[in-house]
């Protein structure tokens, strides 16, 4: 039974292609076989922040124009085996990629494959409407900004209108301080609004920016809390209810007793 | 009894949605509209006749949208981006909002919009 997820926003550069490095990563080091398709032509990413980009020698337009077969156009991940790349270009625009090219991928890499995971480009024009068409599941990434929660609730509408129900939110860069001190929304607040189910929420890392200038997906990394919420996140799309990780396990004694005294 | 208490109803079709309405999403109805949802910001709800909103109205509403002064909006939490009524508009005051957790309704009173609280059951008795 493999699965067509797609992962999208609305905005631009709250953590797509993060999300969809980490969450593919994450799906490999459990033993299952991924591909990840980047679906953002001209404006390519995920070939960068996994690492892959001096592997690239067929995309996915080459495909779709019939120029190679699709198994050639797929980079095998350095890391972890099982997970695969399908790339696209950087000098074409979104025109060169339909939604009935991305469905007919999606179908013959869903047969090669457990999860199919689609990186969406920001917007909701045709490279969203090409990359929506092939999915059967969605995730919708935000960061606890009035602006991005505004674009999230827009996508979610489309992506209901095209009869994609029930997808679920990721809520990036949170910052738990910010929170407590009423200068951010909580989760709380987000999830009033966008009325969908939570699959996790990333805290605000700086290593996660050193991990995807690297090309390395922080989900790999055992001592961090982003990786650990992104390893959690992995579980729950496995269908296992993890619990909500605590964002501030650093808190001493002293700070937890004055936070339940009332003191914050 | 049941027809002399449609006399005094305004005669306007009704229709009911049963969603919520996101951002971008946009419904307008020649009648009353009723949501059984809520309005999220970046929505937008017109509406001849009134708007009755069954859940936490955060986008732009306009009832009586042809000019019927005595359209009413009423929500759950009543927090629009923008409300109008006819040719009045109306937004919530910059700064600090106050949010009571109850009803409320909209309407046209002496050239101004006002918003007041919509009491259930006996409160209400006598007074619409």
């Amino acid at each position: 039974m493999s699965e067509v997820i797609v992962v999208t926003s609305g905005k631009g550069g709250v953590g797509k292609t993060t999300v969809t490095a980490n969450i593919g990563c994450g799906l490999a080091m459990m033993g299952h076989k991924v591909a990840l398709i980047d679906a953002d032509t001209g404006l390519r990413n995920l070939d960068v922040v996994l690492g892959l980009e001096n592997r690239i020698v067929y995309d996915l337009t080459d495909v779709i124009a019939g120029n190679c077969r699709l198994r050639q156009a797929l980079i095998k991940d350095k890391r972890y085996e099982g997970l695969h790349l399908l790339p696209t270009a950087q000098t074409k625009d979104k025109s060169a990629v339909q939604p009935e090219h991305m469905i007919s991928l999606s179908e013959e890499l869903r047969d090669l494959f457990d999860y199919v995971i689609l990186d969406c480009p920001a917007g909701i024009e045709q490279g969203f409407k090409s990359a929506i068409a092939a999915a059967e599941k969605a995730i919708v990434v935000t960061t606890p900004e009035v602006a991005a929660i505004r674009d999230a609730d827009r996508v979610i509408g489309l992506l209901e209108s095209s009869g994609l129900n029930d997808p679920k939110v990721i809520i990036n860069r949170m910052r738990t301080k910010m929170v407590d001190r009423g200068d951010m929304m909580s989760i709380e607040d987000i999830l009033d609004i966008l009325g969908i189910e939570l699959l996790g929420v990333i805290p605000d890392d700086e290593q996660i920016i050193v991990g995807t200038n690297r090309g390395e997906p922080i989900v790999g990394n055992d001592e961090s809390l982003s990786g650990k919420a992104f390893r959690n996140i992995v579980m729950r799309i496995l269908g296992e209810p993890v619990p909500l990780l605590n964002l501030e396990p650093n808190q001493g004694f002293f700070l937890k007793l004055k936070k339940i005294i009332g003191f914050k | 009894m049941t027809q002399h208490l449609l006399e005094t109803a305004r005669d306007l079709p009704a229709v009911i949605i049963e969603r919520t309405l996101r951002s971008g999403q946009i419904v307008h109805y020649e009648g009353n509209l009723v949501i059984l949802g809520d309005v999220n910001p970046g929505a937008e709800v017109t509406a001849t006749g009134d708007v009755v909103v069954m859940g936490v109205l955060r986008g732009t509403v306009h009832a009586g949208a042809s000019g019927d002064q005595s359209a009413t909006v009423i929500a759950f939490r009543l927090q629009p981006t923008q409300l109008r009524i006819a040719g009045y508009i109306a937004r919530s005051p910059d700064g600090e909002t106050i949010n009571p957790n109850q009803p409320e309704i909209a309407r046209v009173k002496d050239g101004i919009v006002t918003i007041e609280d919509f009491p259930i059951g006996g409160e209400r008795a006598g007074k619409n």
